[in-house]
């Protein structure tokens, strides 16, 4: 097994105590926190939703059952599929993309100019004052979107107060907030990678593009985006998985008609009780996830090793 | 207290290519030895081999005649200088020097006794608290080579270590070096490009040129009676004189060249035949230039197409009759005022102080 | 020329808007924080008061909202997320680093595989790997029959630890890797070739090397620990965490308290921010001395200089900043004090809110409504906690009113 996978030999190269602390620690990790888990929770998805005891029993056997009922619904609707679901399903992938590209189009002037025009001390400032919202937990961060935004909110005072309006705006309802509070929650992952990306591009070319008489669109266009594009796949990549995922800003700015696709499985989970369903939900989840980020990959040729933190 | 060591028909492979090839050595204690080559000749490969961080893929490495095979670099008797010093840098120059009788366990106020002594030794005294960040070029030098000495080790392998150094410094490093082998009596195996290096500090030096030993022996036989036309390139510098033999004769052989025929010295060990392509090398010093004696055997017609001023020698460029560049040197002693940059003259050399080596491969530049 | 100024001026104001988005949000709740107000609101502006941050409000319509100081929720919430931060700061940051090590001596072939599996976890959804981890353990606990097994398998502490240890050794990995990268190897064969064993070389001269390494990951482990919600929502189970107390708290009803927490975590991590960058100021300054003894050459200490004076003009800018808040913030209290402050104007907008109150009880006893009435406007109605009560999740986590 050493020669095979290792440069050296392993409990040689070192000391047998600390390669054995090693090989604990990476199998702990890999197979027993990452592995059996999501494996574990594969196999509960295909299960029926049973009590504990009757584990093992006559009761306890493979079925589709759950991926079912997230197309086609209960047996007892009358309708031909599961509009609920599958509507929160749709909604959740369409707005998301959304928001990313909505994250994509109000970061990169700013990270262009971080990047590109701002002198250092100037930059530094902003990305110190970049960073500091972000210190704070998504949750307060939507609270505080939420106060802004309730039918009560401080918006809504300040409109009516000043008389243009009579009635507040639904914002909530009508989901604005939700919108609003996804593109604030994930900036600083599509910043980032941006701004690292565009940084190492030598402006000179920019300046060169100008000087031939391109326009400023189109200098970007050509000059700059192509450059930044490791930076644009991995932020817009980023920011995709955890909109799709997230969790704590829907808690706190979606209207209880409108669920996100997380919020789902939550319900599945600790309302109805019903695990197996909450995994089959969640596999589906971890499917869009990965075939996304995968897809990504191949379309613009990038590769794994461009998480950033 | 000084070991031998022996390497025995050592090849070193990495996949179907030879770092070392039949490599047979046999280096006294108490010896100061040098593998001299250009990069990539295999020497840091064989030093690697006797410190035992590299297996040898064929032969045996023995140190005090005990089969090294198996002993990891942590157990042999040996200490290695590497080329980038690798000091530590979160340690002080003190914990550095005594690190190796840290890892024996060693009591702290032992070791720093031992750290002040071997600070005194390398001239540092007083200076154990500092960082290695703050020391000079010099200073890390004489710190790791005091840290690889703590342990008394048997024997002291050096990487190169004086490549990063300016000249002046390393003039001194080298008398240094010298000078602390003498006192310490370790066995000093060191490494180098550089022939002036190898020459003034080594006892004796082995030749290395891709893979294999081209010569072995004390410094002056190496340079005055090389065996393979690139010893007599590689180390100092040489004129070659092509052609072909026609004549052997006990010790002594005469071969012709589109310049003329000279007469050489040949080593006994050397086997050429009538009609073999062979060079004749000629030492830029011991070309002299010609003017109204005659007692050299040896002489040919040159253009001066250079003439160059190094300070204490005067170099001269000149191309003969058949189109060779030749080089000489005259002493700056020596007035050769009237020599220009076209002057024709004339150059003669000793048998004896020349000598003539079957056709065979040149040090590139 | 023309157009280059017409960009920057559009750039700067865009950077503006940018910029005020970010922040607005998050100044208006530190306003709303102070506002003795039942829903955090900053007009009508009731009452200057610190009661969100000690002991809130217990109300005439018999609704207790409580402040920082005193909601032991919260307290246990934090109790929590210290314990569960402390055992994951304890395992994914030694698993962080024997993956990191480990990389650097899996042949180059592997090493793209490898790499690829330990950043996996970070790629999944934080939800996805809380369940999973409830899931297998709720398994395992089963299995195990009574007794400790199931104990621990069903400990929300026990597997939130387990659950957020699997993403954050991702981040410690990718901390290790990076300092990993910079080091000089030679350093491990001159100390095997002085004579140290293997284990020796790793206590000895690796894990000093790693010293910093260390402690960035143990930090940043830590926070993403203490501010994680998605993963933690679903592994805390019976438990709670600061987040989790926070989100409840947040779906049930909307109070200035979390204002006051929310600033009083932004001045706390402005604080640590700050502090951390003077410290790092005054190890460089002292780093710089150590250097200026050594050089020589004058143009060069004097480039030393520059740069260091250079450097000073940040802080400068941040202290003034911070010292303008605390005099405006000290300013304003000032003014306000005699008008709007103090305990007195509490209890006279409480002793009007509490008659509203009962009026308001009498009209719906009498049955004298018209619908314009029911629906919100004299009556207040339900529109203060925006709908919560269509949420039918919103029992949850509740466990009751104090």
């Amino acid at each position: 097994m050493k020669s095979l996978f290792f440069t050296q030999p392993f409990f040689q190269k070192n000391g047998k105590s600390v390669a054995l602390f090693f090989l604990v620690a990476i199998v702990f990790w890999f197979i027993f926190l990452v592995i059996i888990p999501q494996l574990y929770m594969l196999d509960l998805s295909f299960r029926a939703n049973i009590p504990p005891l009757e584990r093992g029993g006559p009761k306890d056997f493979y079925t589709l059952e759950h991926y079912r009922h997230f197309i086609f619904g209960s047996k007892t609707s009358a309708d031909a599929y599961n509009f609920v679901d599958l509507g929160v399903f749709g909604r959740t992938i369409l707005v998301s993309i959304f928001v990313t590209i909505a994250n994509l189009a109000f970061c990169y002037p700013i990270a262009f100019y971080i990047a590109k025009i701002a002198t250092p001390s100037t930059a530094r400032l902003l990305i110190v004052s970049l960073i500091i919202p972000f210190w704070i937990n998504e949750l307060l961060r939507s609270f505080a979107l939420r106060i802004l935004f309730a039918n009560e909110g401080v918006i809504n005072n300040v409109l009516t107060g000043i008389g243009i309006l009579d009635q507040g705006i639904l914002f909530i309802t009508y989901d604005v907030g939700l919108y609003t509070g996804l593109i604030y929650a994930y900036i600083l992952l599509m910043m980032f990678p941006l701004y690292n990306a565009i940084e190492s591009l030598d402006i000179n070319q920019v300046e060169a593009a100008k000087d031939l008489g391109s326009s400023t669109f189109r200098t970007h266009w050509r000059v700059v985006i192509p450059h930044a594009k490791p930076g644009i796949v991995s932020g817009c990549t980023m920011v995709f998985m955890l909109t799709v995922g997230a969790l704590a800003t829907p808690v706190v700015l979606s209207s209880p008609n409108t669920l996100w696709f997380p919020q789902l499985i939550y319900q599945w989970f600790n309302l109805n009780d019903n695990w197996s369903r909450g995994s089959a939900y969640s596999i589906i989840l971890l499917i869009v996830s990965v075939v996304f980020v995968l897809t990504m990959m191949r379309i613009f040729k990038v590769r794994i090793g461009e998480i950033i933190r | 207290m000084s070991a031998g060591v022996e390497l025995k028909d050592v090849s070193v492979t990495f996949g179907s290519f030879f770092a070392a090839k039949n490599v047979n050595v046999k280096i006294e204690g108490g010896e100061f030895f040098s593998f001299l080559g250009p990069s990539g000749c295999g020497k840091t490969t064989l030093l690697r081999a006797i410190s035992g961080f590299q297996d040898p893929s064929k032969g045996q490495v023995l140190i005090d005649n005990k089969d090294m095979l198996g002993i990891g670099p942590n157990k042999r008797p040996t200490s290695l200088i590497f080329q980038n010093l690798a000091l530590f840098p979160l340690m002080t120059v003190a914990e550095n020097i005594a690190f190796s009788l840290e890892v024996r366990g060693v009591s702290k106020s032992e070791r720093m006794k031992r750290a002040g002594e071997l600070l005194e030794l390398i001239a540092l005294e007083g200076q154990g608290d500092k960082k290695v960040h703050q020391l000079s070029g010099g200073q890390k030098q004489r710190v790791a080579i005091a840290r690889a000495l703590a342990v008394e080790p048997k024997v002291l392998l050096l990487d190169e270590p004086l490549s990063a150094l300016d000249l002046k410094l390393r003039q001194r490093m080298r008398t240094e070096l010298r000078e602390i082998q003498k006192r310490v009596n370790i066995t000093f195996i060191y490494i180098t490009h550089d022939q002036g290096e190898a020459l003034t500090m080594s006892d004796r030096i082995a030749v290395m040129n891709e893979g294999e030993l081209e010569q072995i022996g004390p410094c002056d036989e190496v340079y005055n009676n090389p065996l393979t036309p690139f010893v007599a390139t590689f180390v100092g510098e040489n004129n070659p004189l092509f052609g072909n033999i026609i004549d052997v004769n006990n010790g002594e052989a005469k071969i012709e060249t589109s310049d003329g025929n000279f007469i050489s010295s040949i080593d006994k060990s050397t086997k050429l035949n009538v009609g073999d392509e062979a060079i004749s090398f000629v030492r830029p010093e011991s070309l002299f230039i010609i003017k109204n004696d005659n007692k050299f055997q040896n002489k040919f017609r040159a253009k001066i197409e250079n003439i160059e001023f190094e300070g204490n020698v005067k170099n001269f460029y000149a191309s003969l009759n058949s189109g060779s560049k030749i080089k000489f040197s005259v002493a700056n002693a020596i007035d050769t005022s009237e020599i220009e940059i076209n002057s024709q003259i004339e150059l003669g050399f000793d048998i004896n102080k020349s000598i003539i080596l079957p056709k065979g491969a040149l040090a590139t530049e | 020329m023309r157009s280059s100024y017409a960009m920057n001026f559009l750039m700067g104001i865009y950077i503006l808007v940018f910029f005020t988005y970010l922040f607005g949000p998050l100044i208006i709740m530190s306003f709303t924080a102070f506002n003795s107000a039942e829903f955090p609101a900053i007009t009508p502006w009731e009452c200057f008061s610190f009661r969100w941050f000690n002991e809130g409000k217990i109300a005439y319509d018999g609704q207790h909202l409580a402040g920082l100081l005193t909601d032991w929720r919260l307290h246990d919430g934090l109790i929590s997320s210290l314990i569960i931060g402390a055992g994951v700061v304890c395992l994914s940051v030694p698993i962080g680093m024997a993956a990191a090590i480990v990389l650097t001596q899996v042949k180059s072939q592997l090493r793209d595989i490898y790499y690829s599996i330990s950043i996996m976890p970070v790629l999944f959804p934080g939800v996805i790997i809380g369940i999973s981890t409830v899931v297998l353990w709720d398994r395992i606990a089963g299995l195990g029959g009574g007794g400790f097994i199931s104990d621990v398998g069903r400990n929300g502490i026990f597997l939130t630890i387990l659950a957020q240890t699997c993403f954050i050794s991702t981040y410690c990995f990718l901390i290790f890797v990076a300092r990993l990268q910079r080091f000089d190897q030679t350093q491990e064969e001159a100390a095997l070739d002085l004579g140290a064993s293997q284990t020796q070389v790793f206590f000895k001269i690796l894990i000093p090397y790693l010293a910093p390494a260390i402690a960035s990951a143990a930090v940043i482990a830590f926070l993403a620990s203490f501010e994680n919600y998605n993963t933690t929502v679903f592994s805390i189970l019976s438990d709670q965490t600061l987040t989790t107390v926070i989100a409840s708290k947040v779906r049930l009803g909307i109070s200035p308290a979390l204002s006051a927490l929310a600033l009083t975590i932004i001045a706390l991590t402005v604080i640590a921010a700050v502090t951390y960058e003077i410290l790092r100021r005054r190890q460089e300054r002292k780093y710089l001395e150590s250097q200026e003894e050594f050089v020589k050459e004058k143009a060069a200490s004097s480039r030393v200089n520059k740069d260091y004076k250079a450097g000073f003009k940040v802080p400068k800018g941040i202290v003034a900043l911070i010292l303008l808040v605390i005099i405006g913030s000290y300013v304003a209290t000032q003014i306000v004090k005699n008008d709007l402050y103090g305990n007195s104007c509490i209890e006279a907008a409480d002793t009007l809110k509490k008659s509203k109150f009962l009026d308001q009880l009498q009209t719906l006893e009498s049955n004298q409504l018209s619908d314009e009435d029911l629906q919100g406007g004299s009556l207040g109605g339900n529109q203060d906690y925006g709908d919560i009560f269509g949420d039918p999740t919103l029992f949850q986590d509740f466990g009751g009113f104090d």
